[in-house]
């Protein structure tokens, strides 16, 4: 019986390093979908944008084109582990066929059981080189700056950040509640995106996406039947955008005036604005959106929607 | 140093240790293709041989294959065929010269219908020396050769010993024992013989000729006593294995233990093999109750275990045959399964074909001009030439497999290599100009009030804080050291509001005393 249960145990082990071999020779080719989702794992990078319009779009294009090459390099290369596995199946058989002829030899297995070794080794090296896919919004904020590189005053720059490390991190969580049954409840606040421009006609722009999750932490419950203790996995329990927009106004250039196109509870694409403050000529604007991912279309006319507020001064 | 060094460098490092462990395999010997066989010469039929010798009883020079069972004592020739055949009840046995003529007899200690009685067998003549024996049920007897004479000592299964001389008069009787007989044989003592015996109920015992014991012992029950002179002294060594796995190695001139060990189960045979050809040490393989098998070497003060192996029953016989010729004695046992399998000098485990009752005993000899290995089960006796090959220079493929390894190794040290490094994921756009390093200044400064109000409110707290802190900060830093490699001069980090004057911090797009928007 142990006998059975060591040969078992080595035939899950073989059987995974196989399976985990043949997936790093078959390449990862899921599309990059539209939308976007918590749950999919996207290649966490963070872009400090300090620059003008041009060059950061030209960094973005440079940095997602070192990236491929680095997962290109290492992909002509994905079916040696499973050669190398194969060889030492090869070694190992040379044993196999020592001991049909009688023969008591372990050499050969040896030297297909170090094989294998290397060939994890190799895999795990490849596979580090692999990277996930760009987040859609890495491609939508560079959207976002083309569009908006037109309205920006002449040799000036966008600020900010791009934020893709991800939404539910540990040093994202903005604050933590228990219920009356102990259970922690995490709400996450995610400000992947900030932008400031001083814009072309004086004012100056700022724009603040930022995703809030809420998830359930895992938790010990004893169950009321067997009484045995159970954990109880974590549990996602939504997400929602909000969209900080903050208009310096240039009071030389427009004058605020109220629109009914953009007023408290007025939706605006996916975005409902929850907040809206004119005083001393700063437009202060806050929306929020249920939906699961908000895409570069829906910021872009949030902003201008915005603009309706604004009433251009006769020269 | 560069990053594609770096896998080189390790692949060198387990190159050197791949190839040095494949040179300690390789010249060590220790890896070996050999393999035994065995054909069988003749088999006939013999139920559950209880002792069996291959041994010259005519004379001619030619061995015959002696064998007993509970029912009969029988001669087969190198040929298979039965020469003798004599019917007895319980019979036990033994082989020794009764009649000085230099050939081995057959001593049979029986129940005959005049109560107990000792028969010899002198080539192919029974004949019978001695009945109405004051004695139990046979459990062994023995030929020892005493400086005054050879005496025969029958054992019984109550514990009594009682001698006789060649001719059957009665030399001695020693109530010995509690329990049945259970191990006689000849020991020496300053080269001189005395008789070595033991009982199951422990009792252990160097007597001479006249029955007197020279030393005695009690230890556990026992089940195996033999008597070698293991290191050539003139004086034997009398080794005992226990009903409970004691194994001892007993001085024979005093009884002074020499060696013992537990071995973990009952003892079922001890032998003596000579596993490692070297004549000044004897090696003594121990077989268990539950198939444990174990070799000893003994040196003359102590003895070491060499290895320990095991076969899947009762291991019950052990006999030494050099099957591959290189002066060097295999060990060839059998199991109460029906497995035979020999053990090599360094412990490794080779079977022969199994048979389909228990083993009862194995000898080892020449019958007509082959050297056998004789067999005996529950059925047949079985006479078998056992052959030994090898695969020439196979002690050299770890070299080959390592040499192998190696080689990929180095071929994966070489494309992890070309592969180019990650690049980094935190990536930043910045303008150097002055203009541009001074927006960022002022945009950071306006991100980190943010987050501090933020805080304030409540709205981001703990960890999520200092983080965002931590970075703008970070960046900060980046933005001060960028603008001070520029030669831009740092300045105060206030501005004053264009209404009413007042200090702001850098950053600040709205008065905090008059409400001023301020376009910065």
């Amino acid at each position: 019986m142990p006998i059975l249960c060591i040969v078992g145990a080595i035939g899950i082990v073989v059987v995974s390093l196989f399976f985990y071999l043949l997936n790093t020779a078959r390449k990862r080719t899921t599309p990059q979908t539209a939308t976007t989702s918590v749950k999919k794992a996207f290649t966490p990078v963070y872009v400090s944008i300090a620059d003008k319009p041009d060059s950061i779009m030209r960094g973005m294009d440079k940095f997602v084109a070192e990236v491929q090459k680095t997962e290109s390099a290492g992909d002509k290369w994905r079916w040696i582990p499973m050669l190398i596995f194969l060889a030492g199946v090869g070694l190992m058989l040379i044993d196999v066929l020592l001991i049909l002829l009688g023969y008591i030899s372990f050499i050969f297995t040896a030297g297909g059981v170090l094989l294998w070794i290397a060939a994890l080794v190799m895999a795990r090296s490849l596979r580090k080189s692999d990277s996930f896919d760009f987040s859609p919004r890495y491609k939508g904020t560079k959207e976002i700056l083309h569009t908006l590189r037109d309205d920006l005053k002449p040799n000036s720059t966008f600020l900010g950040h791009l934020d893709l490390t991800g939404a539910m991190l540990k040093t994202k969580v903005a604050r933590e509640t228990k219920d009356s049954r102990d259970r922690t409840t995490q709400y996450f606040r995610d400000e992947w995106l900030s932008l400031k421009a001083k814009l072309y006609d004086g004012n100056i722009l700022r724009v603040s996406a930022i995703q809030k999750t809420k998830n359930r932490k895992s938790y010990m419950q004893r169950s009321r039947i067997s009484g045995k203790y159970k954990t109880k996995p974590e549990k996602f329990k939504g997400t929602e955008h909000d969209l900080k927009v903050r208009i310096v106004v240039n009071p030389e250039a427009y004058t605020i005036v109220p629109s009914p196109a953009f007023r408290h509870g007025q939706s605006i694409g996916k975005y409902t604005i929850s907040a809206l403050s004119t005083e001393n000529g700063i437009i202060n604007v806050v929306a929020n959106s249920p939906f699961d991912e908000v895409d570069q279309e829906s910021i872009l006319n949030f902003l201008k929607s915005a603009y309706s507020l604004l009433q251009r001064k006769a020269a | 140093m560069s990053k594609k060094i770096i896998p080189f460098i390790v692949a060198f490092v387990l190159i050197c240790l791949v190839m040095v462990v494949a040179g300690v395999f390789a010249f060590s010997g220790a890896v070996t293709a050999e393999k035994f066989g065995s054909s069988t010469a003749w088999s006939a039929a013999y139920n559950t041989a209880e002792s069996m010798k291959v041994i010259d009883l005519t004379g001619d020079g030619q061995d015959e294959l002696f064998i007993q069972n509970s029912s009969d004592v029988s001669v087969f020739d190198g040929s298979g065929n039965r020469t003798w055949s004599f019917p007895y009840t319980s019979p036990k046995t033994t082989l020794g010269d009764v009649n000085g003529d230099n050939v081995e007899d057959i001593i049979v200690f029986y129940n005959s219908s005049q109560g107990m009685a000792v028969d010899t067998i002198v080539n192919g003549q029974a004949g019978t020396i001695a009945t109405s024996l004051p004695m139990g049920t046979a459990a062994r007897n023995a030929l020892i050769r005493f400086l005054s004479g050879p005496e025969i000592v029958l054992g019984d299964s109550s514990g009594t010993l009682l001698a006789v001389n060649t001719s059957g008069q009665t030399l001695w009787q020693n109530r010995f024992a509690n329990e049945e007989i259970r191990g006689m044989d000849d020991a020496k003592i300053s080269g001189q013989t005395y008789f070595a015996v033991a009982s199951h109920d422990g009792t252990v015992a160097v007597l001479d000729a006249q029955g007197n014991a020279v030393w005695q012992k009690n230890q556990e029950q026992l089940r195996r006593m033999r008597a070698f002179d293991l290191n050539a002294d003139g004086n034997s060594e009398v080794i005992t294995g226990g009903e409970y796995g004691a194994f001892f190695i007993y001085n024979a001139v005093d009884g002074t233990p020499l060696f013992t060990q537990q071995l973990g189960q009952a003892v079922s045979e001890i032998r003596e093999v000579e596993l490692n050809g070297d004549p000044s040490s004897r090696e003594i393989i121990v077989g268990g109750k539950e198939g444990g098998v174990w070799a000893f070497s003994f040196s003359g003060i102590t003895a070491r275990q060499l290895w320990t192996g095991s076969l899947s029953d009762k291991v019950t016989e052990i006999s030494g045959i050099d099957i591959d010729g290189d002066g060097k004695e295999e060990a060839v046992l059998g199991d109460e399964s029906g497995s035979v399998a020999i053990f090599t000098e360094n412990g490794s485990r080779n079977n022969l074909p199994s048979h389909s009752s228990g083993i009862t005993r194995i000898d080892v000899g020449k019958l007509g001009n082959e050297r056998y290995v004789v067999i005996a089960d529950g059925s047949e006796v079985q006479t078998n030439k056992v052959n030994f090959s090898s695969i020439p220079g196979f002690r050299f493929t770890p070299l080959i497999v390592g040499l192998i390894v190696s080689a990929i190794i180095l071929i994966i040290a070489a494309i992890l290599a070309s592969i180019p490094p990650k690049p980094e994921m935190k990536v930043s756009f910045v303008d150097k100009s002055k203009e541009s390093l001074e927006a960022e200044r002022r945009m950071l400064k306006e991100s980190i009030a943010d987050v501090e109000r933020l805080r304030k409110s409540g709205e981001v707290t703990g960890d999520a804080y200092l983080s965002r802190l931590k970075r703008l900060r970070s960046d900060l830093a980046d933005n001060e050291a960028a603008y001070k490699t520029a030669g831009f001069p740092i300045r105060v980090e206030t501005i004053k509001c264009p209404s009413c004057g007042g200090t702001l911090e850098l950053g600040m797009d709205k008065c905090e005393y008059c409400g001023q928007v301020i376009l910065s």
